[in-house]
This record gives C-alpha cells, sequence and structure tokens, in this order.
C-alpha cells in the first residue's frame, strides 16, 4: 500500500524535476571548493623525487655551498641569518633584525633563541661567530676553501651575548646584509666546522639547523633528506615558520635529461632539474609546471676588452650593441619564460634601473658607425679597415648549455652588418685556462655570475681591491673609478640609487658590457601535483612550504 | 698444487704487479700534463669569485704547485703502503668511495656476464640444431648485429620499453631486480656476440669430428650431443675470450652504469675523469690492471682442468703447454 501510494504520486514530470534538482545540487556541491582538496590547504606528509643532472663535487659545505646541485640540499638542510627573496628583498631568518652603524664597517645581528642545529648544539652568537670566520677565511691547507664572494673587507666578528653578534669590517661593507642570505652564507654546526675536511666531506656527519636532516646518502647517486619535526623558525617572509608539509625529500642523480623529464611525465618523479629549454612549451601544454626562476646577478652578455683593436675604439663597441637582436635570441633559442635584457644586471636586482632604449636593435645605427668609423663593406659582406677585417670571436660559455646556440644567432645577426663572428667552444677544464678577462686573444667574455648586493658590481669591473678589471681598462675610465669609488664608500642603499643607475647607464652606453638575454640557469619541471614551491633570489627551488595534492 | 703451479703462480704475480705500477705511474703522467686540476678548475668558475691571486694562494697551501716527480713520489710511496690517498674532488678517502660502489659494479658486471653466456650458448645451439625454417641461418647474423649496436643505444630502448611503456621497473631505482636484469642485458648483449662467434666456429669444428658422428649414429638426442659431447670441447677457446672481455665488461659497464643511472666504478671513473680526479683514477687503474691480470691468470690456470690434453710441465721455466708442444712460446695456456 505504501509502495503503491508513492509510485502514485511521484508523477513523470515530478520525477524529471526532482532528478534535476538532485542533478543540480550535486553539481553545485561538486563545484564548491571542498576543503580537503583545495589547492590552498597544504596537505601534511608525502615524499617526492627530484632527479638532478649532478650532485656535485665535494660535501664540505664551504666547497659545496654554491653549487647550482648541492646548493638545493643545503638550502633545505641548513638555514641562513636572512632571507633573500626572488626580488632581492631582505627579511628576517635566524637573525631577526639587525642594525648598522653611519659609516657600515659595524652590523650587530641580534638572534632568535631557542633554535638549534640537528646536532642539539645552539644557534647562538658564538656558532654564528664560527661560520663567518670560516666562510672569510676557510682553512685553505685542509683543502676548505673560503667563501669567494663574502666581503674581503672582514676584520672580525664577536659574541656580545648568546643572541647578539657584532660584525667588523675594515671598510664600508653595505653588502654584509645581501650576503647574509646568500646561497654560501649557510648556517652550520660548530661541532661540523670544527672536524677535518675528510669528516666535513661526509654529509652524514654535517649537521645544519634547517627544516630537513640528511637521512641517508650515497656519493654521486642520491641523497635522502626526512623532515626535521621540531622545526619552528622558518623565515616568516615565505609565509611559514612551523616544521614542512613533505615528509622526505630525495634528491637522485639522472645524468641523461630526457630520461629526467620522461620520467617525471611517467609519475616515476616529482620533479626534473634542467630541462631543455626547447622542451618547455610542450610540457606545460601537458600540465607539467614549469618554473624559470631568474637569480640576482649579472645578465648574460659580454664583457668587452678593451685593450684590443679594434674594441678599443668606442664606434666599435656601440655598433655591437645595436647590432645584435635580442629578442630574437629569445624567440630562436629560448621560450617566453626568459626576459629581455633591460640593463647589464638582472632586472630583479634590487638597483637595478631600466636601460632598454640603450639596447634596442637597430642595425642602421651600428651600420652608420661603422661607416663613419671608417669601415668599409668589402664584396664578401665583411668590413675591412686598413686592411684590417672587422672580426670578433666568441668563446662559447661551457657552464651554459644553451650559449653556443646563442653565438651562432649573434654571428649571424652581425654578419649582416658586416662582421666576421668566430666561434670557438671550449671544455671546462680549457676554458678556464684559455679565457680570461682581458685575455690577449679574448676580445669577449661570455659573463654568467650571480652577485648578492648590486654594489660590489662597480668592484667586480674596475681593479680596484682585487677587483675583476672585466674590460682591461685599468685605471683608464676616470669616470668609471669615480663611480666605482662613490659605491663602495656610499653608507645608504637611498644615496647609492642614483650612482648604480648613473654607472648602469654609462657602462652600456659606452659599449663596454653588451648584454644578450636576462638569465633563467635553473629550469624545473614539476608534476602539477606539487604545490606551493617557492623560489628565492639564487633561484633554488625550496619544498619547504611545499605539499603534494591529493 | 704442485711446485709448476706454484713457480708458474708466483712469476705470473710478479708481472702483475710490474703492470699495476706501471698503470699507476702512467695514469699519474697522463693526468698530470693535461692542464688544469679538479680544485683549479672548482674555483675557476666564475661563481666562485675568486682572484687569480687566492686561486694561486689556495694552491701553494695544498702543496699542488709542488714539482710533478715530488707528488708523484709522495703518491707512488704512500700507494706502496696501501693509502690509496684522499679524492681531490671530493676530499674522502679513495677506498671509501670504491668501497661505496665496487659492489654495485660487480653485481653488474657478473650479470652481464652470465646474460652474455647464457644468449651465447643459446645462439649457438640455435644455429646448429634449429630447423632451418625456424631461422637457423638468421641466427647466424646475430652475432654481428650485436657487435654493431651500441650498448647504451640497447640500454635506452630497454629504459624506454620496459621501463617507462610498461612500468616493468622505477627508473629511479636502478639497482632494483628488474632494473638490474635489463641493465645487464644491455651490457651483455655486445659481449655475448664475442663469445657466441667463437663458440659457433668451434661447434662446427666439433660437430665435424669423428666422436661426434659416432655419438649421433648411437641415436642420442641433438640437446644430448650438444650438451654431453660438443659443448665442452667447444667451449675452451671461450675462456680466453672471457678473460679477454673482462676489460670490455668493465667499459661497458661504465656506459651501462651511466645510461641506467647506476652507481658504480664506471660513473666514478666518469666523475673522476672529467674533473681530473687524480687519486682516483690512479686507484681505479690499478684496480683495473688487477683484475685483468687475475682473470688471465685465473683462465690459464683453468685451462688444464677443462681439457685434459693441456698440462703444466714441472720446472720453473715451464708455462702451460700442450702434451705435443715442448717448445718455448708465449707464456700462457695453448691447446693442441
Amino acid at each position: 500500500m505504501i509502495d503503491r501510494l508513492f509510485f502514485s504520486s511521484l508523477s513523470r514530470r515530478r520525477l524529471l524535476t526532482a532528478t534535476s534538482a538532485l542533478a543540480f545540487a550535486a553539481l553545485v556541491t561538486t563545484m564548491q571548493p571542498s576543503p580537503a582538496f583545495s589547492a590552498d590547504t597544504p596537505v601534511e606528509g608525502g615524499d617526492i623525487t627530484f632527479l638532478i643532472d649532478s650532485l656535485g663535487d665535494t660535501w664540505i659545505p664551504n666547497n659545496s655551498a654554491i653549487s647550482s646541485f648541492q646548493g638545493h640540499i643545503w638550502g633545505h638542510v641548513t638555514d641562513k641569518l636572512l632571507y633573500v627573496d626572488a626580488d632581492g628583498k631582505v627579511s628576517p631568518w635566524i637573525a631577526e633584525r639587525w642594525e648598522q652603524n653611519d659609516t657600515a664597517t659595524e652590523f650587530t645581528l641580534h638572534l632568535k633563541s631557542g633554535v638549534t642545529f640537528s646536532d642539539g648544539t645552539p644557534v647562538d652568537a658564538s656558532a654564528v661567530v664560527a661560520n663567518l670566520d670560516i666562510w672569510y677565511a676557510g682553512r685553505k691547507k685542509e683543502g676548505i676553501n673560503p667563501i669567494g664572494l663574502f666581503p674581503k673587507t672582514y676584520d672580525h666578528a664577536e659574541a656580545v651575548d648568546a643572541t647578539t653578534v657584532k660584525v667588523i669590517f675594515k671598510k664600508p661593507t653595505l653588502g654584509l646584509i645581501p650576503t647574509l642570505g646568500y646561497h654560501g652564507s649557510i648556517l652550520i654546526s660548530p661541532k661540523t666546522l670544527a672536524q677535518p675536511a675528510t669528516d666535513q666531506a661526509d654529509l652524514s656527519k654535517t649537521s645544519g639547523s634547517g627544516p630537513y636532516v640528511v637521512e641517508s646518502w650515497k656519493e654521486g647517486d642520491f641523497v635522502k633528506l626526512v623532515k626535521r619535526k621540531d622545526y619552528n623558525w622558518g623565515p616568516a617572509a615565505v609565509g611559514q615558520t612551523g616544521p614542512a608539509h613533505l615528509d622526505s625529500i630525495t634528491y637522485k642523480l639522472v645524468s641523461e635529461p630526457s630520461l629526467r623529464v620522461a620520467s617525471v611525465q611517467s609519475e616515476q618523479a616529482d620533479v626534473a632539474y634542467n630541462a631543455s629549454p626547447q622542451e618547455l612549451v610542450t610540457l606545460q601544454d601537458d600540465g607539467f609546471t614549469v618554473a624559470t626562476p631568474r637569480y640576482l646577478g649579472f645578465v648574460n652578455g659580454l664583457a668587452i676588452n678593451t685593450k684590443l683593436a679594434p674594441y678599443d675604439d668606442v664606434k666599435v663597441r656601440q655598433a655591437l650593441q645595436s647590432g645584435i637582436n635580442r629578442q630574437e635570441i629569445i624567440d630562436t633559442v629560448y621560450t617566453p619564460d626568459w626576459k629581455l635584457a633591460t640593463s647589464f644586471i638582472q632586472s630583479n636586482v634590487p638597483g637595478a634601473t631600466d636601460h632598454s632604449d640603450l639596447l634596442a636593435y637597430n642595425p642602421e645605427k651600428s651600420e652608420k658607425l661603422l661607416d663613419e668609423d671608417g669601415w668599409v663593406k668589402g664584396a664578401d659582406g665583411i668590413r675591412t679597415k686598413d686592411g684590417k677585417a672587422l672580426t670578433l670571436t666568441l668563446h662559447s660559455n661551457p657552464y651554459l648549455a644553451t650559449s653556443k646556440s646563442v653565438d651562432e644567432l649573434i654571428a649571424q645577426q652581425l654578419g649582416k652588418i658586416g662582421w666576421k663572428v668566430n666561434i670557438q667552444a671550449y671544455d671546462v677544464v680549457t676554458f678556464g685556462e684559455k679565457v680570461k678577462y682581458g685575455g690577449p686573444a679574448i676580445p669577449a667574455y661570455e659573463v654568467t655570475r650571480s652577485f648578492i648586493d648590486a654594489g660590489t658590481v662597480a668592484g667586480i669591473l674596475t681593479n680596484a681591491n682585487n677587483g675583476e678589471n672585466w674590460f682591461a681598462l685599468d685605471e683608464r675610465d676616470a669616470k668609471l673609478n669615480e663611480l666605482r669609488d662613490k659605491i663602495a664608500g656610499a653608507a645608504s642603499i637611498d644615496a647609492r640609487a642614483p650612482l648604480l643607475d648613473e654607472l648602469q647607464k654609462y657602462i652600456l652606453e659606452q659599449g663596454y658590457f653588451i648584454p644578450r638575454t636576462q638569465i633563467v640557469q635553473r629550469i624545473y619541471v614539476q608534476s602539477p601535483k606539487l604545490k606551493n614551491v617557492t623560489y628565492n633570489g639564487i633561484g633554488y627551488a625550496s619544498y619547504y612550504t611545499a605539499w603534494k595534492s591529493e | 698444487m704442485n711446485s709448476a703451479y706454484r713457480a708458474y703462480a708466483a712469476k705470473r704475480l710478479f708481472q702483475a704487479v710490474v703492470v699495476i705500477l706501471l698503470a699507476y705511474v702512467l695514469t699519474f703522467v697522463v693526468v698530470s700534463i693535461l692542464p688544469g686540476d679538479p680544485i683549479t678548475n672548482v674555483l675557476r668558475n666564475p661563481q666562485s669569485g675568486f682572484s687569480e691571486e687566492e686561486i694561486a694562494e689556495i694552491i701553494a697551501a695544498q702543496g699542488l704547485d709542488r714539482p710533478v716527480l715530488v707528488q708523484l713520489w709522495s703518491s707512488l710511496s704512500a700507494f706502496l703502503t696501501g693509502d690509496l690517498g684522499i679524492s681531490m674532488r671530493s676530499h674522502r678517502p679513495v677506498a671509501t668511495l670504491i668501497g661505496e660502489v665496487l659492489p654495485s659494479t660487480l653485481i653488474l658486471a657478473a650479470s652481464g656476464l652470465l646474460v652474455a653466456l647464457v644468449l651465447a650458448v643459446v645462439i649457438a645451439y640455435g644455429t646448429r640444431f634449429l630447423p632451418k625454417r625456424y631461422g637457423q641461418g638468421l641466427l647466424r647474423g646475430f652475432p654481428s648485429l650485436f657487435l654493431s649496436v651500441p650498448n647504451f643505444v640497447i640500454g635506452l630502448v630497454l629504459i624506454h620499453i620496459f621501463g617507462f611503456q610498461l612500468g616493468i621497473f622505477r627508473v629511479i631505482e636502478p639497482d632494483s631486480f628488474w632494473a638490474t636484469f635489463f641493465a645487464a642485458i644491455a651490457l651483455g648483449i655486445p659481449i655475448s656476440a664475442q663469445i657466441a662467434e667463437v663458440l659457433i666456429a668451434n661447434l662446427d669444428h666439433e660437430a665435424d669430428q669423428e666422436y661426434a658422428a659416432v655419438a649421433r649414429s648411437r641415436g642420442l638426442s641433438k640437446a644430448r650431443l650438444f650438451a654431453r659431447h660438443l659443448l665442452k670441447p667447444s667451449s675452451l677457446p671461450v675462456v680466453t675470450v672471457i678473460a679477454l672481455t673482462i676489460g670490455e665488461l668493465l667499459g661497458g659497464s661504465l656506459i651501462t652504469e651511466t645510461v641506467f643511472g647506476r652507481t658504480g666504478i664506471g660513473s666514478l671513473v666518469q666523475r673522476s675523469v672529467s674533473t681530473q680526479d687524480l687519486p682516483v683514477l690512479q686507484a681505479v687503474v690499478s684496480l683495473a690492471a688487477v683484475v685483468f691480470v687475475v682473470v688471465n691468470l685465473i683462465a690459464d690456470l683453468v685451462y688444464p682442468l677443462l681439457d685434459p690434453r693441456v698440462k703444466l710441465l714441472g720446472t720453473p721455466q715451464r708455462r702451460p703447454v700442450t702434451a705435443d708442444d715442448n717448445s718455448s712460446g708465449i707464456p700462457t695456456a695453448v691447446t693442441s
């Protein structure tokens, strides 16, 4: 009876209406973000595998901290005093605040309390002093190198009390603060630092204070990191200070690039490092996350040797500057993830200013400059002057895989203007031996170089204070030297900014530095399940904040 | 073991020591004349930010600016006391580095050899006894085919099909059973070709012998004839071929390890060559010399056991010769 009443009351129209309502309700329910599976809700637990093309050489912290490969592991096992984000902004980390005197020769760092290394040693003032000392001096006889980019003006550091460190310099050193967030400046337990080099080279004997600890490793094979559950001192700038979400990260060496990418595509791994730029568009189309963070440093470009004819002639250098089609480099060799150079330093560096107008492609201007300078085009299209051909030898940088392809494109572009461009590719060892800034047969040195603080740039370009004298100018350019000295002596960022702007404009106008493109040195192809990865100022991916979605 | 064996073994051991020392010194000379060294190469990376003066200071602090002969003497005297030194690249003891990777290479090399042997025997059997309609002639072409395909190509094809397409093994776990199995196949295929060629030629020869005809006339099956009568005499030269392929196994394992992502002696050598890590290279070359000499020695000593026609004569000067060959000559076992 009940059944009959039920079915008799359920007319076809009612059934249709009820079904539609149910379907609509189901649709609305599924469309609403479910808290458990929302992309913004961290998922605790999970393991990821990061495929990498090398695990570097030694694991001595000082010698390996800036490695493009080992830097990934150090970034998870260790902390730094300060955090530098992708835009070069400095914020507190282990040092919760800091002060400096008016002449930028004395800095006081105030440390967080309660921070410990994984061996139980506190991260206190004496531990920080031990780290500063070894960054500056290393222990050269044992094979522990100093950190190359740590300020050479360092005098000493002292522990004022358990959480206060005073750092003293011989000369103004505005660069200290960003240096403390640089990848070389990793905090290591004093117990580890006291060990001989052979023990420091054993990763399992090294203790940092980072969100992960080394569970196991095999040289040239893998490093497995596991979460440190009591970690509670992350940098606030990344939006998280407590323990990491992922249980473990395994860095596994797979030297064949296609295998790294194919492993991520087949879900056998979560991240492939250093994929080929040409593959990126397809991978993005297939739903994989592609990250190409830029580091803080110089753009990829050519430092011109002004001692070598014809590059001692400003008009030839200026013709070179306007004779390169940088957009074509990005369109041909790279993808839209690469950015046009706007100066000779990357546009995300604090203090970098936009001088795109000086880098516009203008072959007519180049031709005019060369014509005015007496370079005459021959029947073969090569320009000559006083019987000498207009030549340029490019030495492809072995540290950048795409360097030779860019050189070949530049050779074509300059060939149209009348240049004869020779390309010479060496391996890393021969390049190091034969190709040097201002070398007798090196008209242009291809730069790929990060730095910590734009204030150090002027010193690198000239020969002051053991500078690298990139343009072989020695002391010949009074204006450049004046800018260098003013920048080095500036006691505040505000006072330094207009000087840096002037320096950039001057270098580009003079054609001392010929930018190619902004540089992307680290390429990540990631599983779409991996969420909330952060990138610091050196372009390293941090999985401290990351999680794996269901 | 009689006195002839002992004298023979002592002589070969002395030769082995000389070969190992020569390999050690030669490696030092070859690597030393190349430009650069592991420490300078790292320091010269523009990212390191060191000036030439700082680099020179670090090099001097580690004694790398000493005369080459002084460096050779200090390295050689340590080696003679059993100290393999410290890796210039990783700063870890060389003995530790080799100890970490050696088991993986030994497993791969042994599995590769096993695969090569099985394949060679199967091919050789097939060429002799497989009916023509099932491709007997085709099998005879296999050794040439196997020799002409590089093992890295075989490795990549196997990874693609069995790793990615069929998912039988995870590419990122190269030490798993199935990954090792397929790596052994990639390594073993080219080596099987050499063994198969020798085996086929000897099988053809032995099958024409009278004793084989007698066995056949007694109604022995093909499989029994192969296993009981033909295989043993045909395998004798195979022992020499196996000993000679040890070098190829080591060389092949370098490539196979790289393709499959295994960490073994091959990958250690690869890293050491690319960074000019002299102490590791010297130790590995010496180790390879030891393996090569020992394996060849074993092959010579196994000969008389496999073939009763081969015997050692009883004085220290004598060498393994066949019963009907008493002339002096190359100091290895020979057959009649």
